[in-house]
């Protein structure tokens, strides 16, 4: 459970929010395992060896590229982030771009990276990729967001006058907690798109399929207490009699 | 001038095995694994190592003859009902708000079936001096040789743990 834990810390909620994936499959995907104790009766403790630093770039941990990244013999750099106490980027925030060629710019937050502190923001900060050269093919360019730095490349903006403002989280009288425009003191309201997944826009919106239990009905509490175990329950429905009286066994 | 090497030789190395990893303490010997003799030996089911069933329950047993015997009680019975119009299905939707129920204990599994009986039977005074009640209910006349042998029935969970 300790190791779970330490692995599931090393992505931010705000990462893997999108993607709406299990905790449980994102470790089994990301965890690569040298050794471990074979199946079957062991006479020694188990051991399992794996990585436990991972370098987290632009590629999801579930991806093919990040095991590609982090595979048994590569080494890297230890990266250096600032621990943020409370992520305040949400995808669908205005932001403002401070540093680069897009300077001045206000874009809305597209991708989260919170292990690294960097959020994209649609169509600014682009570079030009090249992509899939070969002898015949000159080539694709994509157009690929960078990532940027929240701590101090990018600015929340205040949406009642549209300039980047510093911020702080406060509470309303009702209990929540809100972002607060320092300068203005305007609430900066958490943008729809926040609860957004690759599923669903929102939870309300989403269409229910054939094979989803529907909401009406997971809510309902069907359970009545009774004396019974749930196989003396089924044997009752069904019609099943047990009649037969066991012999006595006896313990030495 | 370089002479082409037209005797096509094939060589089996032998170095290589010897500088491999010989790490046998990890080593499960399943069933086709393990020289011959340890595969006689693992015959007899007297034997320290058995043969490894890999998870799989017997049906049966052998008998002195080395025939099978069938135990039908050990055939397993999957009773599956009909779900046709059932409401729940294997997954479940987005939208669906977060259900918070308390901890179902014995306590509570107590106070459905037995106490509404106790606190009647109090109030109308239909207990004897010793506490036990005058009218007892099917659940109140059961003795523990009535109750070892439901334990022993089909349908416990006594010694099973949902299995």
């Amino acid at each position: 459970m300790r190791l779970t834990q330490i692995l599931l810390s090393k992505i931010g909620k705000y990462s893997k929010d999108f993607s709406n994936l299990p905790d449980r499959y994102i470790n089994r995907a990301m965890e690569q395992v040298e050794w471990k104790n074979p199946k079957g009766i062991q006479y020694k403790a188990n051991t399992v060896l794996k990585r436990r630093k991972f370098k987290m770039g632009m590629h999801r941990p579930w991806t093919a590229q990040f095991r590609e990244d982090n595979s048994p013999g590569v080494s890297h750099d230890k990266v250096w982030v600032e621990p943020i106490r409370k992520w305040s980027f949400f995808r669908g925030d205005r932001v403002e771009v401070l540093v680069g060629k897009d300077k001045g710019k206000q874009g809305i937050v597209k991708q989260i990276f919170q292990e690294r502190n960097w959020v994209t923001v649609e169509g600014l900060n682009c570079v030009l990729e090249k992509m899939g050269e070969r002898k015949d093919f000159a080539g694709v360019y994509l157009q690929i967001e960078k990532p940027l730095l929240v701590t101090n490349q990018v600015a929340l903006v205040d949406p009642s006058d549209l300039e980047a403002t510093p911020f702080e989280w406060r509470f309303t009288e009702d209990g929540e907690e809100v972002r607060v425009s320092t300068r203005t003191g305007r609430i900066i309201p958490m943008p729809p798109s926040a609860e957004e997944t690759i599923d669903y826009k929102t939870k309300s919106t989403y269409k229910e399929q054939p094979k989803d239990t529907r909401a009406d009905d997971v809510v309902q509490i069907t359970f009545e207490p009774q004396l019974k175990t749930f196989e003396m329950d089924i044997m009752e429905n069904i019609g099943i009699k047990e009649d037969r009286i066991p012999p006595k066994s006896y313990w030495y | 001038m370089s002479c082409v090497n037209l005797f096509f030789k094939r060589g089996i190395s032998t170095s290589c095995a010897r500088y491999g990893k010989r790490n046998f303490r990890k080593f499960p010997l399943f069933n086709k694994r393990g020289s011959k003799i340890f595969k006689e030996q693992r015959k007899d089911p007297n034997y320290d190592l058995p043969h490894d069933k890999r998870g799989v329950r017997d049906i049966g047993y052998n008998d002195q003859d080395g025939k099978f015997v069938l135990i039908p009680e050990k055939v397993p019975e999957i009773i599956v009902p009909d779900l046709k119009d059932f409401p729940l299905k294997p997954y479940v939707s987005y939208r669906t708000p977060d259900v918070i129920q308390s901890e179902f204990t014995a306590q509570d599994l107590f106070n459905v079936v037995y106490a509404p009986k106790i606190a009647k039977d109090f109030q109308e005074e239909k207990l004897n001096d010793d506490g036990s009640p005058v009218e007892p209910s099917p659940e109140e006349l059961m003795t523990s040789e009535e109750a070892r042998i439901k334990a022993e029935q089909t349908g416990t969970d006594l010694f099973t743990q949902g299995c």
